[in-house]
């Protein structure tokens, strides 16, 4: 079982590094670079909501934390891009388990208005620290990644094709680290939590490490998230982190299948191309959010990869064991 | 006499909270599911009313029975198409879905009705009453009346008639209601349409006071969880209590300290009462079982 899961994962890996190669048109590029970035995203609040089951609207409020750290530590002092991107995966990780302390007391609906603050609360801070942020002005001319040279090899990240690899190369060690961490002692003990919270800290498991473990873990991958995209598109301003954002990265998770490997992919890939490429959907997106988000839960709550899952070979995904 | 003018402001501030919030908590109670679109049956009661009397041409009145009745067909419509499947689903789903449901009424009102806010003038919103040198528009007077003749007349419904007593042997235990032979569907569908007859008996009343806009729901969903869960989730008495509590700190506050006080008090008790009793004020503490 672990074999097949195993080759589909590296199936999606050598399509997603394939792709670019049969891509012309920059516009293309572009979508797929953003659905990579929201591909991290997804699988950060996977990690929150899906194997932890805390559902959390927070998660545009850890996005903006890492862009912001990563702008502002390039432009103000000068920092490396890849330092910078470190600072903001620890920043960001370091919210969550602010996040993290009030989730220990919440549940269920107490939670998402908890989380709905959270981001209120830092859209407030980006929008009125104006000596640091700049306010509702944003942050212009936020540099690309320095060019890197690796023997005869020159890796110039204002090429898309580059940046897109950067993106490539993280979502894949996001994907590896989440995998990992989902199959050890980590993962059950997180699956037990979403399952019955009670029962589980009656076998004896740790819930106030695990939760605030998950909360920081799913942030610190939206600070990466973060990072990637305040250095792609070079312009942050706070509106980018409100509370849509939180409900956009949800749909994708939905979308894709919560707590499954897979889905969160998926939704990703999905949803941003769906809403590039069908005006109309773009048009009434928010409708089709909100018809997305009921419908699903109502008929298929496993998303599209639960519902692959139930359709082919019972653990597919090796949720089995 | 400042302060008493503040106080009655105050008022009326808590009869909208109650209103909105005991839809709330009765949804809770019996469903047992938060209602997170529930601002938006409270916008779209205002619309509703605000269509009747503008395009339509009706009075005030009967503008508002045409919104609470057209809010009560929605109500039945909304339980039968979203809350039913959802019963016994894990709460993540429920409350991902009723999030949906809010986005997707939001967004739907501002594709119908448009961006803009819009003003409803009635007859009744510029009648000023004056008695012991206090001013009131006749509109803030209405609305109390309404809210205390509902308030007895729920609390006569649910003590005294059939229905009524279903209702809260459902909230008391959904099971034990089925075995004892109540047609739980027909219990959760009136559920519904009382919870959303009485958003839109707020949204309705309050359109003459405010502006109607896609997004009004929201600005009150906000406070009315804090009022419910001041109140105690699923708890009618504290649900109007706590509405009652928040709407009249919060106009004090506003009044005597500053206005920047205002979205801050009712916050203000909320943590207050997370912090030192999370099950409410009014609620009796019932430790959770496996």
């Amino acid at each position: 079982m672990k074999t097949k899961s195993g080759y589909l994962y590296l199936v999606i890996l050598a399509l997603a590094i394939v792709a670019p190669f049969f891509i012309e048109s920059g516009y293309v590029m572009h979508t797929l670079i953003m659905a990579s970035i929201y591909a991290i995203l997804t699988m950060g609040l996977n990690m929150i909501t899906g194997f932890a089951g805390q559902l959390s609207l927070g998660h545009a409020a850890f996005f903006g934390v890492g862009a912001y750290t990563s702008a502002l530590l390039t432009i103000k002092l000068g920092l490396n891009f890849f330092l910078a991107l470190s600072c903001s995966v620890g920043l960001a990780g370091i919210m969550g388990v602010i996040l993290g302390f009030p989730a220990l007391k919440l549940k269920g609906p107490y939670l998402v208005i908890c989380t709905i603050g959270f981001v209120e609360i830092m859209h407030e801070i980006f929008l009125n620290w104006i000596g640091l942020t700049r306010g509702p002005m944003g942050i212009v001319d936020i540099p690309y990644p320095p060019t890197l040279t690796l023997g005869s090899w020159t890796i110039d990240f204002t090429v898309s094709l580059h940046y897109y690899f950067l993106v490539l190369v993280l979502t894949v060690i996001t994907f590896v680290i989440i995998i990992s961490l989902v199959n050890s002692k980590m993962g059950r003990a997180l699956k037990a939590i979403r399952e019955d919270e009670i029962a589980a800290e009656c076998s004896g498991v740790n819930i106030t490490y695990y939760k605030l473990v998950a909360f920081s873990i799913g942030a610190a991958f939206a600070g990466i998230a973060g990072s990637l995209y305040a250095h792609y598109i070079g312009y942050i301003s706070p509106d980018s982190f409100v509370l849509l954002e939180s409900i956009n990265i949800l749909v994708m998770l939905v979308l894709g299948g919560m707590g499954t490997m897979v889905g969160p992919i998926i939704g990703a890939v999905g949803v941003t191309f769906l809403l590039e490429y069908i005006r109309f959907l773009a048009e009434f997106k928010l409708i089709f959010y909100g018809i997305v988000l009921m419908l699903i839960m109502v008929v298929a709550p496993g998303g599209f990869w639960g519902f692959v899952e139930r359709l082919s070979i019972p653990s597919l995904d090796g949720k089995g064991h | 006499m400042e302060l008493i003018q503040h106080f009655s402001s105050g008022i009326v501030l808590g009869c909208i909270y109650t209103l909105f919030s005991l839809g709330l908590t009765l949804i809770y109670g019996i469903l047992g599911l938060v209602n997170f679109a529930h601002g938006e049956l409270y916008m779209l009661g205002a619309f509703f009313a605000l269509f009747a009397v503008t395009t339509m041409g009706m009075n005030y009145f009967f503008a508002m029975a045409f919104s609470v009745i057209m809010m009560a067909v929605f109500g039945m419509v909304i339980e039968r198409i979203s809350f039913r499947p959802l019963r016994g689903k894990p709460d993540t789903s429920v409350i991902v879905a009723t999030i949906g449901l809010s986005v997707l009424l939001q967004n739907l009102a501002i594709f119908v009705f448009g961006a803009d806010p819009q003003r409803l003038t009635t007859d009744l919103t510029e009648v000023m009453v004056r008695f012991f040198g206090l001013a009131f528009s006749f509109q803030r007077i209405l609305i109390v009346i309404v809210t205390a003749m509902l308030i007895m007349f729920l609390n006569y419904f649910s003590k005294y008639t059939k229905t009524g007593k279903a209702m809260r042997a459902c909230s008391q235990d959904l099971v034990a209601a089925k075995v004892v032979g109540i047609n739980i569907n027909r219990i959760t569908i009136i559920t519904c349409m009382i919870g959303s007859a009485l958003a839109a008996i707020g949204g309705g009343l309050v359109a003459p006071l405010y502006l109607v806009s896609p997004v009004m729901g929201i600005k009150v969903v906000v406070k009315a969880f804090a009022v419910v869960i001041i109140g105690g989730l699923g708890n009618v008495p504290g649900a109007i209590l706590g509405g009652f509590l928040v709407g009249i700190s919060e106009s004090i506050a506003a009044g005597m300290i500053s206005s920047h006080m205002r979205d801050g008090v009712a916050f203000g008790i909320l943590i207050l009462v997370l912090l030192f009793k999370p099950e409410g004020i009014f609620t009796k503490r019932i430790q959770e079982k496996v």
